[in-house]
């Protein structure tokens, strides 16, 4: 031993063979812990937390469950990141993307265990992934061109994304409720113009769409409650008192009569802040701050809306759509840009009285409000509904669409067969394994429906080996049927994405042959 | 779960291997902590339901029948009996009442489909096949339900009757349901015939009297003295009523500041100063002819001091202090008048005006109360009594309970039999539907008529009769065709419950019904616990 000590005292080394096994286990049991979610029978997980008040989440979105778990495995780290990239990417395919990278490892740790090298299995597992993309990518359909079968397309990939979700048994409403919201955005990914509010109270049915903006405020007393053709100021300043902000600066009197000035100067100032913002010709103004009784009573006397508090996102939102500009100073009204909309009014839903703005500028905004028994059901169907709008829009962009129910995967994996057979040398074990990887996601999802998965994918086998077979696992009659028949489908961005990203990660995480782990910082005693 | 899904596959031809012991293991204790939280307010159900008293970590005692309440305080920590805490809170704010019952059926739900697993069904298909029953079994209520119209005063007096028997205050119902009945009724807006706003009916709890003395006031009550200290008037009939949002107190600017005195007169003169201003200002208010002041609370500063008191009171106004900020919409909603934020916008249109404002004395404390209101706005107050807290507090909650149940006719003008009638007669067609289907999905639709029962096995029961002999009786009178047959729990025997005025909104058993079937779908879908950050 040359060397007697490299590293730290508390950093540890694992070499070679230790290595690469301690992240294939660590990426396999994440993966099987989302691979119970998978699917349109797949189970929920509760997510009960450790910290403060033990909150409970119940869901079945596999990129909720991994973001919020405690893991210390870097091999794992990985798989967690592919699905929060996926998250955000397409929305959807969270679940299936570490599934299809967790198979890869275990197919890879089989090779390795063969005695295969690492680089032989990645590229074969290179040369398989490009082959499938094109298997896809040859059986896509795209109907762009009509706008009829397009909306139908749209509403069936919304249906096959919400049936694995909460909302499976209103599927129908809410997928119509997404396709309506999507469609308002005439090709705009920015979501941030669907607003989501959720209501506690009635049941997921109740859910609806509604064109426009709903702000959960409250109006000002003594103010108008409805107004039509609204011009409105949105700000954020300070509607309290504009004080002097330099710390320690007071004023020193003499007498009382000196203080009620300045008081009354104070109030004088108030006053004409209000006359400038009335000034600018407006009915209807929102600030973000609070404001005190003295203005909302000016307010109330000019016959101006006057909404207090609202929060950062909602006015951010709220001058986004009405086509306003987020002003803090008053003194030149030419140069704020107002918003508009053709109707300001007091709505009840449920038990809460809220503020509707309708006829907006920007057409394509609305809001999505949704009622759910509790706020589990609630912040479940946010999710869903999230997903099935990052799906959607996506799609809207790139209007590829396949079939759904394993059917994708069954083409990739006859194609890659295909390579395998054509391929000489050793690549093509890693090129079969990559097949033998893909067939394993209509296997969960026949696994979680308590079907016979060996029995049905036997039979999908042999029903893709005739030439353009729509055959898929139809989880609800436990059968091999035509997905086409059944309205199932998905998005290319989607199968592509979980795809590839699948691969790298799975990539990744086979080069690694030493895992070094860091000191920990040590904390300086307190002094 | 290993050995149910093997004989699931086997079913399917061939075997199939899936280890998911940890995954059963989670679900059985998943439903069992939550059948343990239905069970403890199992008791509490029907007229003779018993109570519970809860004893809070702060020492404060709590006695009541309002399963909302009970579970609100147990603090439970596994996650699925919080789920069930849940489904109660979220069956009070749709409907207000039944927050019972709804955990019941969710617990008997439970316990079916717990045996429904062991018999190897996939937890998905159960719960598939709960949500059509709980569809089915909202169209057979819709069916039983009878139209009532809001002019129908005796009936929304029965059904908020029925509510009231299960409480503690259910000898007072006869005082109590009629009160609610006409709070509901008078908030109202014509405009707007569905919705009625339950924060526009106050209840205003003073302990002192009985029960008995409950009355709902036509105007406004402040559980407030009016203020003393300079001998002010406490009763002023034609008042003129402001609502300021100022305070009558030495002036005080935001930026810090101080008055620098330095000789004796000087000091005088400030005095005489704050006097000044002080008197100037309650000049401005008197000379518009308020004569009833009602003043907002403030943080920053005194709302008023002791010497503007003094000069309110010469000034002949009766002065009601600390009002909260929150209380303000409503005051100025019922008043009819406007706030006022600063004394230069003190003008006459924005008063209000009342026959007599007058302070009452009750039990050991005061309360002001404002009546004869000109042009009133659809608000109204309760004034609850009662001989202790607990009585009190119970009452207020049974109050609130009856409250809503108007509402929720208000909402939805049906009315359907109590007594456990609804619930037998769903379990029968159900049942009979269940023998129409094929499959897992009858097995589970009949499970969950069988759920059904406990209802009207709890009511039994709880009144001490015998549930076994009650419950098969009922099932036999239904059968024959007497779809209003119900336990009639003070007679002890089966009786039409309708003749019996024991009724009860369509929207409380609706509800009950799809939010316990949500909540048990979702309890079964878990399959695993994951703690997280």
């Amino acid at each position: 031993m040359a060397i007697d000590k490299l590293f730290k005292d508390d950093a540890t080394e694992e070499k070679g063979e230790r290595a690469r096994m301690a992240s294939f286990i660590g990426a396999m049991a994440i993966a099987d812990l989302v691979k119970t979610t998978l699917g349109p029978k797949g189970m929920d997980k509760i997510l009960q937390s450790t910290g403060r008040g033990h909150s409970v989440t119940v869901t079945n979105d596999g990129a909720t469950i991994l973001k919020s778990l405690h893991i210390d495995n870097p091999a794992a780290k990985v798989l967690v990141d592919i699905s929060k990239v996926q998250d955000d990417e397409v929305g959807d395919g969270t679940t299936s993307v570490v599934v299809l990278a967790g198979e890869l490892l275990r197919e890879a740790e089989k090779l390795v265990a063969a005695k295969i090298h690492p680089m032989t299995i990645i590229s074969g597992y290179r040369m398989a992934a490009e082959c499938a993309r094109n298997a896809l990518s040859q059986k896509v359909m795209d109907n762009k061109e009509d706008a009829e079968k397009f909306k139908s397309d749209l509403m069936k990939i919304a249906m096959t994304t919400l049936s694995s979700k909460i909302l499976s048994q209103d599927k129908e409403h809410f997928a119509k409720l997404a396709v309506d919201a999507v469609m308002r955005l005439k090709g705009s990914t920015n979501l941030e113009s669907i607003q989501i509010i959720k209501k506690a109270g009635g049941s997921l049915k109740d859910s609806f769409l509604d064109e426009g903006f709903i702000l959960d405020k409250k109006i000002g007393i003594g103010q108008p409650k409805r107004i039509e053709n609204a011009k409105i100021l949105v700000a954020n300043t300070a509607m309290d008192t504009d004080k002097v902000k330099i710390y320690g600066a007071r004023v020193r009197v003499d007498s009382m009569s000196r203080v009620a000035q300045i008081e009354g100067a104070e109030k004088e100032k108030m006053r004409e802040k209000v006359q400038k913002i009335i000034g600018h010709g407006i009915n209807c103004f929102v600030n973000r701050q609070l404001i005190y009784n003295f203005p909302e009573e000016l307010f109330a006397d000019a016959g101006v809306l006057a909404i207090e508090h609202a929060d950062f996102d909602g006015i951010e939102r709220l001058a986004l759509v009405t086509g306003g500009e987020i002003a803090s100073t008053f003194d030149n009204p030419e140069s704020v840009k107002l918003g508009h909309c053709k109707l300001i009014e007091e709505i009840m839903i449920g038990e809460d009285k809220l503020i509707h703005f309708s006829g907006v500028e920007m057409g394509q905004a609305c809001t999505i409000v949704l009622r759910g028994a509790s706020f589990h059901v609630l912040d479940e169907a946010e999710r869903s509904l999230h997903d099935a709008l990052c799906v959607l829009s996506q799609t809207v962009i790139d209007s590829r669409v396949l079939l759904g129910g394993g059917w994708p995967e069954m083409v990739m994996a006859k194609e890659v067969d295909e390579l395998a057979r054509k391929t000489p040398g050793k690549k093509s074990h890693a090129i079969e394994a990559f097949s033998r990887a893909l067939i394993s996601i209509p296997t969960t999802i026949a696994d979680n429906a308590g079907l016979d998965s060996a029995e049905l994918i036997a039979q999908l086998r042999a029903e893709h080996h005739k030439e353009e077979s729509h055959a898929g696992i139809d989880v609800i009659s436990g059968s091999v049927g035509d997905m086409a028949e059944l309205g199932i489908s998905e998005a290319f961005k989607v199968k592509q994405a979980v795809l590839l990203s699948a691969t790298e990660a799975a990539e990744m995480i086979l080069r690694v042959d030493e895992i070094i782990t860091c000191a920990p910082r040590r904390r300086e005693d307190r002094m | 779960m290993a050995a149910p899904v093997a004989t699931l596959a086997r079913s399917s031809k061939t075997e199939s291997y899936v280890d998911n012991k940890r995954k059963d293991d989670i679900r059985q204790a998943n439903i069992v902590a939550a059948r343990a939280v239905a069970d403890a307010v199992r008791t509490s159900l029907g007229p003779k339901g018993m109570d519970k008293m809860i004893s809070t970590a702060s020492g404060e005692v709590i006695i009541t029948n309002d399963g909302a309440t009970i579970l609100n305080k147990m603090e439970v920590l596994q996650p699925a009996a919080k789920m069930l805490v849940e489904l109660s809170k979220s069956q009070d704010i749709v409907a207000g009442d039944g927050t019972t019952t709804v955990v019941v059926i969710a617990g008997a739900l439970l316990k079916q489909c717990l045996s429904l697993l062991s018999h190897g069904i996939h937890p998905t298909i159960i719960s598939d096949s709960l949500h059509k029953a709980s569809i089915k079994a909202v169209d057979v209520l819709t069916a039983m339900a009878v139209p009532v119209e809001l002019s129908d005063r005796e009936s929304l007096i029965k059904s908020a009757s029925t509510s009231l028997n299960s409480k503690v205050v259910s000898q007072y119902s006869t005082l109590l349901a009629p009160l609610a009945v006409d709070a509901v009724l008078s908030v109202v807006d014509p405009a707007k015939p569905d919705l009625v706003d339950l924060r526009d009916v106050k209840i205003v709890k003073k302990l002192g009297g009985t029960v008995d003395d409950t009355e709902l006031v036509k105007g406004l009550v402040f559980d407030k003295k009016v203020s003393h200290s300079a001998g002010g008037p406490t009763r002023v009939e034609n008042a003129k009523i402001a609502v300021i949002q100022f305070q009558i107190s030495p002036p005080k600017t935001d930026i810090e500041q101080s008055i620098v005195v330095s000789d004796y007169t000087q000091m005088d003169r400030i005095l005489k100063e704050e006097r000044n201003y002080i008197l100037g200002m309650i000049k401005k208010i008197k000379g518009t002819g308020c004569n009833v002041l009602l003043i907002q609370k403030s943080i920053l500063r005194d709302a008023v001091t002791d010497l503007s008191l003094h000069y309110l009171a010469k000034a002949k106004i009766l002065v009601i202090k600390d009002v909260e900020r929150d209380e303000i919409e409503f005051i100025t909603k019922t008043l009819n008048c406007l706030p006022i934020a600063n004394i230069e916008h003190f003008r006459a249109e924005k008063l209000g005006f009342a026959d007599c404002v007058e302070e009452v004395s009750l039990g050991d404390g005061k309360i002001v109360k404002i009546t004869g209101i000109k042009d009133m706005g659809r608000t109204t107050t309760v004034l609850v009594r009662g001989s202790n807290q607990l009585v009190l507090d119970e009452a207020e909650r049974s109050l609130h309970d009856a409250l809503c149940v108007v509402r929720c006719l208000v909402n939805k003008r049906f009315l359907i039999a109590g007594g456990g009638a609804p619930e037998i007669e769903l379990s029968r067609q159900l049942g009979a539907w269940a023998k129409v289907l094929q499959g897992m999905e009858s097995y589970c639709v009949r499970s969950f008529a069988e759920a059904l029962e406990v209802i009207p096995y709890t009511l039994a029961e709880n009144a001490g009769l015998n549930p076994i002999s009650i419950v098969t009786e009922l099932r036999n009178r239904h059968a024959q065709g007497e779809i209003n047959a119900g336990i009639n729990v003070r007679k002890g025997q089966i009786t039409n419950i309708l003749e019996e005025n024991v009724v009860q909104p369509l929207l409380v058993s609706t509800s009950a019904i799809t939010l316990a079937t949500e909540c048990v779908r979702m309890i079964l879908k878990i399959d695993d616990i994951v703690t997280v950050r």
